[in-house]
């Protein structure tokens, strides 16, 4: 068990530094140091999350999924679809569970940022974001273990199931009406929404 | 006297059918077109096609919780989510609240249902295979259980004429284990999934074929062809699949014959002492509690295995105390299933210029190779493989180290292509795996709840250790990396093929249908679902049912025109 967690990890890693080093990606990166977005505010009428806890949701959730040509996470409807799945689909348990693990980070990021996470650098919180989920995919491979690869999970998901992640960032097609097994990527440009 | 007389009247019909899943819709199509005024029963409410498949057309985000349903409605559900894909937001109105419908488990039984017209027939997975002749000849060879009372040979023309009905695509193969059928054209193998093929055809000297599915690569009757969006368990309204709903219903409305009464809960099979025949079912109006009698010449129960052998249970009379054609004592005996929840997936390298179209709603199928020529095994039987090879979507993003515009680059792009199998085993049918009535605990509508005494037992668990290890050989043979296995056998139940609880036998002391899926003792009621089943086969089992249905229907009726019935 304990040789194939090191595999898939080493595997990672290989992968992603292959990403950040590829000059396609570069500019990208740039990109998100240099920006300088507004300070989240809230877009919707929270009904579990409080104040802050809600901007604290947005500005992670649009740490993870930034907008780029495409609109960003929050943009997409994901802080409002994040606190609906907590509230209505998870259990008391696992509510609780996210909860606590929601204020634990906005406490330790606090402690490392010097400030609330809402109110730091785009620079400073993806620095935050990044570590967090390299050490949570260390400590474990199961991707709903920690509160943050959970987070991460839930934004993945509320992004790429909203009509502007699933059909616009990425090909859908309600009626495919055929099947080709093995046709040139190129003709279908980006990855299947479903 | 004159108004009882008027009243029976009314409520008489040639045949009844109980039960309007996949066979209950072809014994209602055969025997009306066959000229019978047949009444359906069905204990859930009405499912009209097109009109009544509500998320058919919704896309992903027209779906609450990305579809996931809420934990107060998962509740309602704990039982139906054990198989972790059905119950979601866009199938829930299919799936019976276990709440509404209890039953006891002595053991864990994964027990999936839908109660509706057209029952599990929307949500099946149209896997549609044959058994073959050493299916039929297993349980004689092996001096198990008891003999099948057919051969292939009686079966195949109805195996013919449901696939030509039905419309099942698939690609011949020339299998013995595996007979051919009438098929559509094949779907097609993805790049990775032809590579897998002719790695196990150099390596292993098995075949890997296309699943043979009950979705339509052409117009066909009238319906389809399949669209390739992947959502049949919605209901389909391009009858792009195979369902009572889409197919046999219409075809036996068609004809004027047909009554079909929702909302009827059968609570027994009225039995004559005099005549030595069912006259008639006893229904509970599953809306008003009204308690009602219909009259028929015949009775097909067609309720799907467990609640028709709940009904026959709960058929007491004098001649049968313990259930309507009850001599045997092996009612509610035997009860099978398919094990699964076992094999191997990983990554392969290769194609990554290379993409699908469509969403195919189906996948690889091997067929079994184990234990073909004599038992060489330390188990009897066998079991194939459904699996499929994909690229990773976006859903992989959760497990990259990347964050931000990287990850969001990252994943408009397809990941690594994926290669996975899972086994479908046989289950041996074992005397002691039974349901039974309880005697204290009861249903809302006062039907008492069924009691499931049911294991998987040491052949299914020594053929696991072949399904597992099998798998992750064969794709490593073609150079698949990072293989995982998994090994869940879950609950009984969990395969939604419960089978054999009235079995078909030659002998009246240890089965309870004759060859004609006649009940032994009392002729004119036929049991043509999953509890007709002598063994299981590791095939998929919906096409049998539908081909012994179609016989028996074709034999019911030749039998009353001679008036033996």
């Amino acid at each position: 068990m304990d040789n194939t967690n090191k595999i898939d990890r080493k595997e990672a890693i290989k992968r992603t530094a292959m990403i950040i080093g590829g000059a396609v990606f570069a500019p990208n990166i740039l990109g998100i140091l240099k920006g300088c977005t507004a300070q989240p505010g809230v877009d919707w009428n929270p009904v579990l999350f409080s104040n802050d806890q809600a901007r604290l949701v947005t500005s992670l959730a649009d740490v993870i999924i930034p907008a780029d040509e495409y609109p960003s996470a929050s943009e997409a409807g994901v802080p409002a679809f994040i606190e609906s799945m907590i509230n209505e689909v998870y259990t008391e348990e696992q509510r609780n569970e996210f909860l606590e693990g929601l204020d634990s980070f906005a406490e330790n990021s606090r402690i490392t940022l010097e400030t609330d996470f809402f109110d730091s650098s785009d620079e400073r919180r993806y620095e935050v974001v990044y570590n967090e989920n390299q050490s949570a995919l260390e400590i474990d491979r199961n991707e709903s273990a920690s509160f943050f690869l959970r987070f991460k999970e839930l934004t993945i998901l509320g992004y790429f199931t909203s009509e502007i992640g699933a059909s616009e960032v990425l090909r859908y097609e309600a009626i495919p009406g055929m099947y080709d097994g093995c046709m040139p990527f190129e003709e279908i440009g980006k990855t299947w929404a479903v | 006297m004159l108004l009882n007389l008027k009243a029976k009247k009314q409520n008489s019909y040639d045949a009844i059918v109980v039960g309007t899943g996949i066979s209950g819709g072809w014994a209602a199509k055969e025997l009306t077109e066959k000229g019978l005024n047949t009444l359906v029963l069905e204990r859930g409410r009405d499912v009209r096609h097109i009109e009544d498949y509500p998320t058919a057309h919704k896309d992903p985000w027209e779906l609450p919780n990305a579809d996931n349903i809420s934990a107060e409605e998962a509740k309602h559900y704990k039982k139906q989510m054990r198989t972790g894909y059905t119950v979601r937001e866009s199938t829930k109105h299919w799936w019976v609240k276990d709440t509404d419908q209890p039953y006891v488990e002595e053991k864990r039984f994964d027990w999936m249902r839908g109660y509706h017209v057209g029952g599990r027939s929307i949500m099946w997975g149209r896997q549609s295979y044959r058994l073959s002749q050493m299916d039929f000849e297993a349980n004689l060879r092996d001096g198990i259980a008891v003999d099948w009372p057919i051969r292939y040979e009686d079966v195949e023309k109805w195996y013919d004429y449901v696939e030509e009905f039905a419309g099942i695509s698939g690609q011949t193969e020339g299998l013995p284990q595996l007979p051919d059928g009438k098929f559509l054209p094949p779907m097609e193998l993805n790049c990775v999934e032809k590579v897998l093929k002719e790695s196990i055809m150099d390596n292993f000297g098995r075949v890997l074929t296309i699943g043979r599915v009950a979705n339509l690569t052409a117009h066909h009757n009238n319906r389809g062809p399949c669209m390739f969006r992947d959502r049949c368990i919605r209901g389909c309204p391009y009858g792009g699949y195979f369902s009572s709903n889409a197919s046999t219903l219409p075809a036996a409305q068609a004809t004027g014959n047909m009554t079909l009464r929702p909302h009827s809960i059968v609570n027994s099979v009225i039995y004559d002492e005099e005549s030595g025949k069912a006259t008639g079912v006893r229904v509970i109006d599953a809306e008003t509690l009204e308690e009602l009698e219909f009259y028929a010449n015949i009775v097909f129960l067609n309720a799907s295995s467990m609640n028709t052998t709940m009904i026959m249970l709960n058929s007491k009379s004098n001649r049968f105390p313990n259930g309507l054609g009850n001599d045997s004592g092996e009612l509610g005996c035997n009860v099978m299933d398919h094990h699964l929840g076992v094999g191997a997936s990983g990554d392969i390298e290769g194609f990554e210029d290379r993409y699908y179209w469509g969403r195919r709603p189906n996948g690889f199928y091997i067929p079994r190779y184990r234990n073909l020529n004599g038992n060489n095994r330390d188990y009897i039987r066998g079991f194939g493989y459904q699996g499929g090879g994909s690229r990773e979507a976006w859903q992989r993003g959760v497990r990259e180290l990347a964050i931000g515009l990287e990850l969001k680059d990252l994943l408009k792009e397809p990941g690594t292509w994926t290669l996975g199998m899972g086994g479908f085993g046989e289950m041996l049918p074992n005397h002691n795996n039974r349901v039974s009535l309880s005697e204290d605990k009861v249903d809302k509508w006062g039907q008492p709840q069924l009691v499931f005494d049911v294991e998987f037992g040491e052949n299914e668990y020594n053929m696991r250790e072949d399904m597992k290890s099998d798998a992750a050989e064969m794709l490593e043979a073609a150079g698949v990396k990072n293989i995982e296995t998994h090994d869940d056998p879950g609950g009984p139940g969990l395969g939604i093929h419960e089978m054999g609880t009235a079995r078909m036998g030659r002998d009246p002391q240890t089965s309870v249908l004759n060859k004609w899926n006649q009940v032994h003792s009392v002729k004119n009621v036929f049991v043509t679902d999953g509890a007709c089943m002598t063994s299981a086969g590791c095939q998929n089992p919906s096409l049998t049912y539908m081909a012994l249905t179609a016989r028996a229907a074709n034999f019911a009726v030749e039998e009353l025109k001679k008036g033996n019935l």
